[in-house]
């Protein structure tokens, strides 16, 4: 084990890469041609709508199904065998022995990743007391509320001491103090140098806490790497604008590629070559203006403008 | 290894610490015994219900004689209601009799022809065919008995002439053991023996056969099996699986099967009959082991590929029943086979790897077959473990992670060719 840790590349260095990845499920191609390389110490959003092959990947990666085509790797090594023992899996369809008591539940988990049997009791203690469930240590799962549920989960994920860690869809079904809970987690562990790859179709928890991101659509990656580099890709911008009055926008302003109006403001979506300084004296001029913003694109936003521009890239 | 092992006494310790397990070993041995034991008791013991004959005796003197024969025969269940004749002649009494059954007064009513030791003639008058039975094995055999006597006197044959022509055969049985000792031999308790280690295996079986199921199954119901394939490969989970069961199972079998030897060596009698194990001789004792693991193995993988491919018990049961007739069939097959334990059918029924735990068994304990067939029926049962283990582990990789959709036959048969 200890000779795994210490084939650990430095921060930032590829600890995961995918080269090649396609899988089909009978005529269906669930993912094609993935190529990714998962910089370690990063919290990497695996991002794209429901159906876009995020969690065939995932389960690739973990040898779940096997790809069709493609290699994967670890540390530079196939990944298979001890080296999935490195990694914590938290899937989407994740469950727990209902019938199981809280300590055997996490320890048995431990003990499948490998923890021999009494470090694996020892730091399910540890687990239970950091989530405030020490008291729970002998009841069964099933006599747990769901939050309580979602945190043995989050600890039975994190308990072997992974170094990548695979949360597939994890913020769905959370409760609002679990989202926070596991929020704080994933960013203590990457302080760790832990590195955490999460997929997602909800955008912007991702933008709130990601490094890097690779989004996917169709089984295809349309666009991945840090979040800052993206950002500059797409120099989109938006523009928040509101009159006194029932004043529209005129017409002819330069760059603006989309109208629309939410709650009396107009959001004003502008193309690459557009500057939002330019804009504020048209819409000055236009009425009695009340209210005025330019914003750094959102996720969602560059994730459409991602998806448009593969689109005309597929179809030129 | 040491995964495959944590899997192991996960299933085992779950399955010994359960409630179930501790009452099923408690109440194993005495559910078994009634089994066995009651038909036996039942017969025994002539639970009868009490039944009440009219008879029309038109000689005046075969009444008293058949009342005797029946305290004879132990028949005190049976009351027999004299009708008087009067001097015209027996019809007003038969019509009176045949009344009272009609009324159901009478459970039946006999008539003795007044010419009975000349012509043998008797009438049997009754509602249900139960009575017929009644007439069959009571009745006829009493009367039969009383028509020779009669003739016999009639003929002034010597009482010590007569016995010596009603004789009947003398029987002593013996078995000739492996040393080529001959030992007196119990059938009623050997065979009672044979039949209840038979139902030990079968029910094991059948009950950690079941386990194996649902046990795979609560792995999908309760979303355990993907965390759990991100450690384990499915074949190893499948295989700690089977493992921890069969051990739970192993103990079980352990303690009933010690029970039974104590019980038998203290000499325990269920229902007057003593459990004689002397005829339990190695080549038993080791069958008897190796029948149960093999079945329990066999089962337990086929059944584990089913699980793989259900979301619940209920998707289970098309796939269930095939696969228990399996081990049923040869329940019923088993008095073929006790007829003729050497017959071609008998050896060629006993090698099928799904009936040889059962059925194999039996002609072990009825008349040892010869060694290669024991060897031959072990062989054929491991190399169809392999099988199915093989075929278990590829319904596994598939189907563990088809949620939604019940399975069917045709989605299996793809599956298997695909």
């Amino acid at each position: 084990m200890s000779s795994l840790v210490d084939d650990l590349p430095p921060l930032g260095e590829t600890i995961l890469s995918l080269h090649g990845v396609s899988k089909s499920y009978g005529t269906t191609r669930a993912v094609q041609d993935v190529n990714l390389e998962i910089p370690r110490g990063s919290i990497y959003g695996f991002l794209g709508p429901n159906g876009a092959g995020k969690t065939t990947t995932i389960r690739g990666i973990m040898r779940i199904v096997l790809p069709d085509t493609g290699t994967i790797e670890m540390m530079g090594r196939p990944l298979r065998g001890a080296l999935l023992d490195r990694i914590g899996y938290l899937p989407e369809e994740r469950g727990l022995y209902r019938k199981m008591k809280c300590v055997e539940q996490l320890s048995y988990l431990a003990q499948l990743k490998g923890v021999p049997r009494r470090e694996a009791v020892e730091r399910s203690d540890r687990w239970l007391e950091r989530m405030d469930l020490a008291e729970y240590r002998d009841r069964k799962v099933d006599s747990l509320s769901k939050g309580m549920q979602q945190k043995i989960q989050f600890a039975a994920t994190f308990i072997a001491e992974p170094v990548l860690v695979i949360l597939d869809e994890v913020f769905s079904g959370l409760d609002p103090l679990n989202i926070e809970l596991l929020r704080d987690m994933i960013l203590a562990e990457r302080d760790k140098g832990t590195t955490i790859l999460f997929s997602t179709h909800m955008l912007a928890e991702a933008e709130k806490i990601c490094d890097s991101i690779c989004l996917i659509e169709g089984g295809r990656v349309i666009l991945d790497g840090p979040l800052a580099r993206v950002r500059a890709e797409f120099s989109l911008q938006s523009v928040k604008v509101a009159w006194a009055d029932d004043t529209v926008p005129p017409q002819d302003l330069p760059g603006v590629v989309r109208k629309e109006l939410g709650e009396g403001v107009w959001h004003l979506t502008l193309g690459e070559e557009a500057d939002a300084r330019e804009l504020l004296p048209l819409l000055a001029a236009a009425g009695r203006l009340t209210y005025f913003s330019a914003n750094r694109p959102s996720l969602r936003e560059i994730f459409l403008a991602a998806v448009a521009r593969h689109r005309q890239e597929v179809a030129s | 290894m040491s995964k495959v092992l944590t899997i192991i006494r996960k299933e085992y310790l779950e399955r010994v610490r359960s409630k179930s397990f501790l009452i099923g070993t408690l109440l194993g041995p005495a559910l078994m015994s009634m089994f066995v034991v009651l038909p036996v008791l039942l017969s025994n013991t002539g639970a009868e219900n009490a039944r009440t004959v009219g008879v029309v005796d038109g000689t005046g003197e075969i009444l008293p004689r058949l009342e005797a024969a029946l305290a004879d025969q132990g028949r005190d269940n049976i009351t027999l209601v004299p009708f008087e004749v009067q001097e015209e002649g027996p019809d007003s009494a038969v019509a009176a009799l045949k009344d009272e059954v009609r009324s159901e007064d009478l459970d039946a009513g006999l008539v003795i022809d007044p010419g009975f030791v000349a012509t043998g003639r008797a009438t049997f008058f009754s509602q249900s065919v139960s009575a017929m039975v009644m007439r069959d094995e009571v009745f006829r055999p009493a009367l039969d008995r009383i028509l020779r006597e009669s003739r016999f006197a009639a003929a002034a044959i010597p009482d010590s002439l007569f016995s010596y022509l009603s004789a009947r055969t003398s029987w002593s049985s013996f078995t000739i053991n492996a040393e080529g000792v001959q030992e007196k031999q119990n059938e009623e308790a050997t065979f009672i023996v044979a039949i209840a280690l038979i139902m030990i295996i079968y029910i094991m079986v059948l009950m950690y056969g079941n386990h194996t199921l649902t046990a795979v199954i609560e792995e999908k119901s309760s979303r355990m099996v993907e965390v759990l394939l991100a450690s384990v490969s499915p074949g190893n989970l499948m295989l700690g699986k089977v493992l921890g069961i069969g051990l739970a199972g192993l103990t079980q079998f352990g303690v009933w099967t010690v029970a039974f030897f104590v019980m038998s060596q203290q000499g325990v009698s269920v229902g007057g009959l003593s459990l004689d194990v002397h005829f339990l001789t190695p080549v038993i004792l080791v069958s008897f082991v190796m029948f149960f693991l093999l079945g329990f193995f066999l089962y337990a993988t086929l059944y584990a590929g089913i699980g793989a491919m259900c979301n619940s018990v209920q998707d289970s049961q098309q796939f269930h029943g095939p696969l228990t007739m399996g081990l049923v069939l040869p329940m019923l097959l088993l008095s073929l086979v006790l007829r003729a334990p050497d017959s071609t059918v008998s050896v060629v029924l006993s090698l099928v790897p799904l009936f040889s735990p059962v059925l194999m068994f039996m002609r072990v304990c009825v008349e040892t077959p010869p060694l290669w067939q024991i060897l031959t029926s072990w062989v054929l049962l491991a190399v169809s473990i392999w099988l199915s283990a093989r075929l278990a582990g590829k319904l596994f990789r598939m189907g563990i992670l088809m949620y939604g959709t019940s399975p069917t036959w045709a989605s299996l048969m793809k599956v298997l060719r695909a």
